[in-house]
């Protein structure tokens, strides 16, 4: 329902929780307790309203013309106090958990570190909570008899086993086989659906060593499309051969989080995506075996967003680089990130190994 | 897709060599798709399969085209027939049988909340305080067109760079009056819409000019929201309900006695649940729909017991035979349902959304499928 904006006077001065229960008679009573009817009981609580601000009832236009904060405002002449004097700003460092100034937690839009929240509800969560996700679960449940026992799990951090003294308290030797332990694969249920959680966009520009104008087309390249301002990577090691020294500062990324994540990966499905000439799908050999999958796009595929082609001439001629997309889920295979994008409508081309 | 799918080769020899068969499948045919080599055996004195070994090749069937091997996880209860006679046992007293929910998924996102929208409102006022001024010059070349109807358009919003937000001003002598005052419609959708076409539309032509107010084209406003299905109330149109999700329901018999159900039908022994759902569309509503039926598992079961005579009790042939209904998801892109010529006897159809469909069905057939519907 968009509001009671446009809903009569009468209407209104019913108290909401009345107006949403919806009448169902032909159900069995069941007389439910909510927070609201629970308020309303209590008499220490009797002067709490139950119905909202957005349903207020409307003013007539001589008291709406009669309402001007500003020029009031304006008419007091004598008083005011110093502003900046009387405002509270957060404390630009933290003394200490003892100080009696504490900085206000992030979420406290007087908070320096506060990041301003959801501005809407993208179109692709909202088909991902009403479509995809119990499509995902039915197209991946398998039936296990009640009864079944469970599978033995063994032991991936071995102990040791005890024959010398030292043994004691000592930790837990490593996988075997590999010195990286790999991610175990989870059934996906009704609580362990896969959704996409991050997404870190990269770009390389080694031309940076020499020109430092690479990086900076790159940089503004990365905060156009993802919308944050992305960090400086550099070099993790010497090549003589391209030019490169440990340390020098040669390439871009940004990560994305929720919402954002989730409309980025909408415009590269709807928008970018079919204008690529020629484009046969992401690799189905991508993956990291732990959910995330990778693509990239080409310098000409880049200028394909709406938010570069837009003043795709202010960019130097040819400055423009490719990047590297990861989407991270919380699926814990590749099969399992390979379906979930699948649905989201990414085709994958080649050859499936896993 | 599971964990326990892994490996799943090694173990599928071991499964083909202890396979046991339910007494409904012991006394039927081969199936014809499964090749000779696979042919069911009769119980051997293998232990209880354990979760590896029931999941080999099915889980893998679920996603891939082929058909599944014909496997049957029994529990402890099931293995032996000895001690029940053939003529009375569970397969006697119930009727399995395989419905469909056709659905059609929400096409539209939905409306945000009065709350919902004050609080996106709100987000985007604090971000336009936050964020850094917008650089004109780095999106416009200066004096082109495009420059110019940014600059008119500026000065329209009072200098807010942002579309959506209404008049707001973030810094200056008055920043501190930036309340949304009570029965304004900023913020709201139509309001967010109205505002975001009106800067769609080109108000300096390409030789700099301003166009003037009757030679303004407006921009084609998007399809309303509510069709003309959703005004009549017609209930057997696809476009009725685009925010929500529409279930179609079919009704069997006529007059006092007719019920609004799924289709459903039995399910014949040389067929699997979803080959019969597929078939029961069909002969329920023509072939003119293009349907995709999710994965091969139902979603929701309903069970009628079976009912015995006066003075009888479970041991004997029940009067009428109980039924359980296992039903499928299916999705529908294109067509229309078409009842003419249909093989069950149904009289009418009606796609509805979750709540239209709580006061058509019974009510214990609706608390058996409630739980597969999504929010929307």
């Amino acid at each position: 329902m968009a509001g009671l904006r446009g809903v009569s006077q009468s209407a209104r001065s019913l108290p909401l929780s009345q107006l949403s229960r919806p009448a169902c008679p032909s159900y069995p009573a069941c007389s439910r307790r909510s927070a609201s009817t629970q308020a309303t009981e209590s008499p220490a609580l009797h002067d709490l309203e139950t119905d909202s601000t957005l349903g207020a009832p409307q003013l007539s236009p001589d008291e709406k013309r009669q309402f001007r904060p500003w020029k009031r405002a304006a008419d007091r002449k004598g008083f005011g106090l110093p502003g900046s004097r009387y405002q509270f700003h957060p404390p630009k460092y933290s003394r200490g958990p003892l100080h009696p100034i504490q900085s206000p937690p992030s979420s406290d839009p007087v908070a320096r570190d506060f990041v301003p929240g959801p501005f809407n509800m993208p179109r692709m969560r909202q088909t991902y909570q009403a479509t995809i996700a119990s499509d995902i679960m039915t197209l991946a449940y398998n039936h296990i008899p009640p009864g079944t026992p469970d599978r033995e799990q063994p032991e991936r951090l071995r102990d040791w086993d005890g024959t010398s003294e030292y043994h004691k308290n000592r930790p837990k030797r490593g996988p075997r086989g590999s010195p990286v332990l790999p991610l175990v694969e989870q059934n996906i249920t009704f609580r362990n659906i896969p959704e996409i959680t991050e997404i870190t966009i990269a770009s390389y520009a080694p031309q940076a060593v020499k020109d430092p104008e690479h990086l900076l087309v790159a940089r503004t390249m990365l905060l156009a499309i993802a919308g944050t301002t992305p960090d400086i990577t550099r070099t993790k090691s010497s090549v003589v051969q391209w030019g490169i020294i440990e340390g020098q500062r040669a390439g871009v990324k940004t990560t994305i989080y929720g919402n954002a994540a989730y409309e980025f990966l909408d415009r590269c499905i709807h928008l970018v995506f079919p204008r690529i000439k020629d484009w046969k799908g992401i690799r189905a050999t991508t993956g990291d075996s732990s959910g995330n999958l990778a693509f990239g796009f080409a310098p000409e595929e880049v200028a394909l967003f709406p938010e570069i082609e837009v003043n795709y001439d202010m960019y130097p001629s040819k400055m423009i680089p490719g990047c590297r997309v990861f989407v991270k889920t919380s699926a814990t295979s590749d099969r399992q990130a390979r379906l979930l994008l699948q649905t989201m409508g990414v085709p994958f081309y080649g050859e499936v190994r896993n | 897709m599971t964990a326990a799918s892994r490996g799943g080769s090694a173990v599928s020899a071991l499964l083909r060599n202890s396979r046991r068969a339910c007494p409904r499948c012991a006394r039927t045919t081969t199936h014809p798709s499964v090749p000779l080599g696979a042919r069911r055996h009769y119980a051997d004195a293998a232990s209880i399969p354990t979760t590896s070994a029931l999941i080999a090749a099915s889980l893998e069937s679920n996603l891939s085209s082929a058909p599944p091997p014909m496997q049957h996880p029994v529990t402890s209860t099931e293995t032996t027939t000895t001690e029940e006679s053939p003529s009375i046992t569970a397969a006697t007293r119930y009727k399995i049988k395989s419905g469909l929910i056709l659905t059609r998924p929400p096409l539209l996102t939905r409306e945000p909340t009065a709350f919902e929208a004050a609080f996106y409102l709100y987000q985007k006022r604090l971000n336009e305080r936050l964020a850094v001024p917008f650089r004109r010059e780095f999106y416009f070349r200066t004096d082109t067109a495009a420059d110019l109807d940014w600059r008119l358009k500026l000065r329209e919003r009072h200098g807010v760079p942002a579309k959506d937000i209404g008049r707001y001003n973030p810094r200056g002598r008055v920043a501190w009056n930036d309340e949304v005052l009570v029965g304004s419609e900023t913020g709201m959708t139509g309001d967010i819409a109205e505002s975001l076409l009106a800067d769609a539309e080109v108000r300096i032509s390409e030789d700099g000019e301003e166009i003037v107010d009757d030679e303004r084209v407006p921009v084609e406003r998007p399809m309303p929201r509510r069709t003309e299905a959703d005004e009549k109330g017609d209930v057997r149109r696809l476009d009725r309900a685009l925010d929500q999700t529409l279930y179609l329901v079919v009704k069997k018999g006529e007059g006092e006695a007719a019920t609004w159900q799924f289709p459903a039908g039995d399910v014949p022994t040389q067929e699997v649940l979803h080959e019969t759902a597929a078939r029961v569309l069909v002969e329920s509503a023509g072939v003119n729909m293009n349907t995709w039926i999710v994965g091969r598992v139902p979603v929701a079961h309903y069970v009628t017991e079976p009912v015995f005579a006066e003075g009888e009790d479970a041991t004997t042939a029940p009067k009428r035979r109980g039924e359980k209904i296992f039903f499928l998801k299916g999705r529908i892109m294109a067509g229309q349902a078409d009842l003419t010529g249909n093989k069950h006897g149904l009289t009418d159809y009606q796609w509805l959304t979750k709540d239209e469909i709580k006061r058509v069905l019974p009510w214990d057939y609706y608390r058996s499928v409630r739980n597969m519907m999504t929010g929307r």
